[in-house]
């Protein structure tokens, strides 16, 4: 049943693509894109119960255990969100001219053959695999930032498309050398497969593991948005349409993020976790510094969003660098909490750039007596992001911290400390100038679309849950995961 | 062949890739990038055949046949066409001097034999000094798309990049899978074809080169 099911769901969103192009009418392809995401989503958790009994499953080159699950889930859910809040999106957007009615489908399509490959980033064993899924990423979801086919998109497409796509083959080379490695050692494997090199690992030559894995950080790191590689990050998350800059903040950097956890693991057991825990801290830290300076004097308000995901990222590198159980849990649970959050973020800037038609934040002032509801969800996800208890990114943050301290990593959390101090007053300066004030003339008033609504309170109900507290279930599978991670 | 005419054989074949990869940098005219770089495809398809001749692997022989099929025919051509189909007549000046790109080379590929030169046991591995020049290689088209401010340069330079991968993986003793080789190729001409769209789409809108534009910034 499960090793069906790894075969089946990538299946799934492929064929949701293809049926994209049986029809144009809008609101069969709304249909169909809703449908497609709640089957994924359904399959998931039935593979998730599946793991939970019987532990990892594997099928020629896939492989799902408790790690790859977390990240699963997350992208599942988050589809499912996007699939929700693009019905109502999509109205607006053909409404207004920024979509055009002919290309709809192939907007769908892409969109869905977008999940599909970050789909199988998430559930290959194969490293060769897990490249060529994520150059896939790169090629789909270029051409839907360039989608609106503006200028400035197709600057922001042709900057992603170039630096993603170089930086990602630093991680084939990676993935090459440590391949090397693992067939070099005697009784070696001639196969890619992260669980029979992690068999092996013990026993690799630790010097050309060493240089491969700075290679794949430099190349993962690239597509995860880690500073400095996160160059093309900004450009692409503000121009791309908004259910698909959620889905690159929410979904793909954190594919990105899976792909350096599993080379972290093969790094850490050949050359010892102290080299391991050195870079990633250096990547991390470097991250959250750099995204501090342009939060505080951005003006647009998707690019301020996407800035702020090079800090998450940060963040979750950090911890997975101070590493131990504490560390590596805190990590992943900020993974799931910025996922949530961030997607949530981007809906509820997306409803305010609908109704000012800019994404101008000096502009979109007063959304509260705009839009009172859709203001609601992005000051709630404004307070989380900035690290506000209860919210959920004010538990992963503080675990992070506290594997820091645990380690005496006294350096690192000082530098953390005070950047994310001065994001929070940044932050919530520039959404609380967004949600109060008065409301320039600019902005419409009619009544707001219930799809949208729909999608945000399905994540804000999360986002808010894992604050108050985290369910067993939720609970049990990320110690599995980071029982995977640290062994 | 004995283990030493082949060790020769890719060092020879590694001193001709570099040197195509001079003949890159140096190009002031993008069609004579785009023909250094088809030469340097077709050098890694002969090192595919030789290693293929002396290890047996008949995957080898596949991939040396894609690569020279898709690597040193078939996308050199698709630069060259849309080359034309742009109708670039100015050439646009690198953003450093090429005498000094030139000197940043040397400097890399002085490093890239440092560092494999620190590798003990790399030998056993990967062959010869395919390692080295495979850094290398990958380096310096990223150096090109870092001082050309044109997308055929840019994509010029990712062929390159992506060379010195395709060096060093076919030297690795036991070779790579040859579904995965195929793979990353496919990976590589659906990149490319993306990026001649967007090219083409952006000269046909205003009369600009799509990596000149710098409109987003901060």
């Amino acid at each position: 049943m499960a090793e069906t099911l790894l075969w089946v769901i990538p299946l799934v969103p492929t064929v949701t693509a293809l049926l994209m192009f049986t029809t144009r009418d809008r609101r069969i392809l709304s249909a169909i894109d809703v449908g497609g995401s709640t089957i994924l989503a359904v399959l998931a958790l039935v593979l998730a119960r599946e793991v939970r009994v019987g532990g990892p499953r594997a099928l020629g080159i896939f492989r799902i255990d408790d790690l790859g699950l977390v990240f699963l889930l997350l992208l599942v859910v988050l589809t499912l969100a996007v699939s929700i809040y693009t019905v109502g999106w999509l109205k607006q957007a053909l409404a207004v001219g920024n979509m055009k009615a002919e290309s709809v489908r192939s907007y769908f399509a892409l969109v869905h053959a977008f999940v599909a490959t970050m789909v199988v980033t998430v559930l290959a064993d194969n490293l060769g695999v897990l490249w060529i899924a994520m150059e896939g990423t790169t090629i789909t979801s270029a051409m839907l930032v360039g989608y609106h086919g503006h200028q400035h998109g197709l600057e922001a497409a042709w900057k992603y498309i170039i630096v993603t796509t170089i930086g990602i083959s630093f991680g084939l080379f990676g993935t090459v050398l440590v391949y090397a490695a693992a067939a070099a050692v005697p009784g070696g494997v001639a196969a890619m497969s992260w669980s029979a090199i992690m068999k092996v690992a013990p026993g690799l030559d630790p010097s050309i593991v060493r240089i491969g894995f700075i290679f794949v950080m430099v190349g993962y790191g690239t597509k995860a948005g880690l500073a400095p590689m996160h160059l093309w990050l900004p450009d692409a998350h503000s121009q791309a349409p908004t259910p698909v800059s959620a889905l690159l903040s929410g979904v793909l950097i954190k594919c990105a993020l899976l792909g350096i956890i599993r080379f972290q693991t093969i790094a850490a057991a050949a050359c010892g976790p102290a080299f391991t825990s050195m870079v990633l801290v250096v990547f991390g830290l470097t991250s959250v510094v750099v995204a501090t300076p342009f939060i505080l004097a951005q003006r647009d308000v998707k690019r301020l969003l996407g800035y702020h995901s090079v800090e998450h990222v940060g963040i979750v590198v950090l911890g997975l660098g101070f590493g131990g159980p504490v560390g590596t849990y805190g990590a992943l649970l900020h993974v799931v909490n910025h996922g949530v959050t961030k997607a949530l973020a981007f809906f509820g800037a997306g409803t305010a750039i609908a109704r000012y038609g800019t994404r101008d934040m000096r502009v979109i002032r007063g959304l509260f007596a705009v839009a009172p509801i859709g203001a609601t969800f992005l000051m709630l996800a404004a307070l989380s992001l900035a690290g506000v208890p209860p919210f959920s990114i004010f538990v992963s943050e503080l675990l992070v911290l506290r594997a820091g301290i645990g380690h005496g990593h006294w350096l690192a959390i000082g530098i953390f400390l005070t950047m994310v101090a001065v994001i929070f007053a940044g932050i919530l300066h520039h959404v609380g100038a967004m949600a109060f004030g008065r409301p320039t003339a600019a902005a419409t008033r009619e009544p707001e679309a219930w799809s949208p609504l729909l999608a945000m309170l399905l994540l804000a109900a999360i986002m808010i849950l894992l604050g108050i507290t985290i369910p067993a279930s939720v609970d049990g599978l990320l110690r599995r995961a980071t029982g995977v991670i640290v062994g | 062949m004995s283990t030493e005419t082949v060790y020769t054989i890719v060092d020879d074949l590694g001193a001709l890739l570099l040197f195509t990869m001079i003949l890159i940098l140096a190009a002031g005219q993008i069609y004579r990038a785009i023909y250094a770089v088809a030469a340097q495809s077709f050098l890694i398809a002969v090192a595919g055949a030789v290693l293929a001749m002396a290890t047996g692997n008949t995957d080898l022989w596949v991939i040396a046949g894609i690569t020279l099929a898709v690597k040193a025919i078939s996308l050199p051509w698709v630069l060259h066409w849309v080359v034309r189909k742009m109708n670039v007549r100015r050439e646009v000046e690198p953003v450093i001097p090429v005498a000094l790109t030139l000197a940043f080379a040397v400097m890399v590929v002085v490093m890239a034999f440092h560092l494999s030169g620190s590798l003990g046991p790399v030998r056993q591995a990967i062959t010869g000094n395919a390692l080295p020049v495979g850094i290398a290689l990958t380096l310096l088209g990223v150096l090109v798309m870092a001082t050309r401010k044109t997308a055929m340069h840019q994509m010029v330079g990712l062929f390159a990049s992506e060379n010195g991968i395709f060096f060093t993986a076919m030297a690795v003793t036991k070779g790579m899978p040859l579904i995965i080789e195929i793979g990353v190729i496919l990976d590589v001409i659906l990149a490319v074809l993306v990026m001649a769209i967007m090219v083409l789409r952006v000269r046909s809108t205003v009369d600009a080169d799509i990596a000149g534009l710098d409109r987003l910034r901060g």
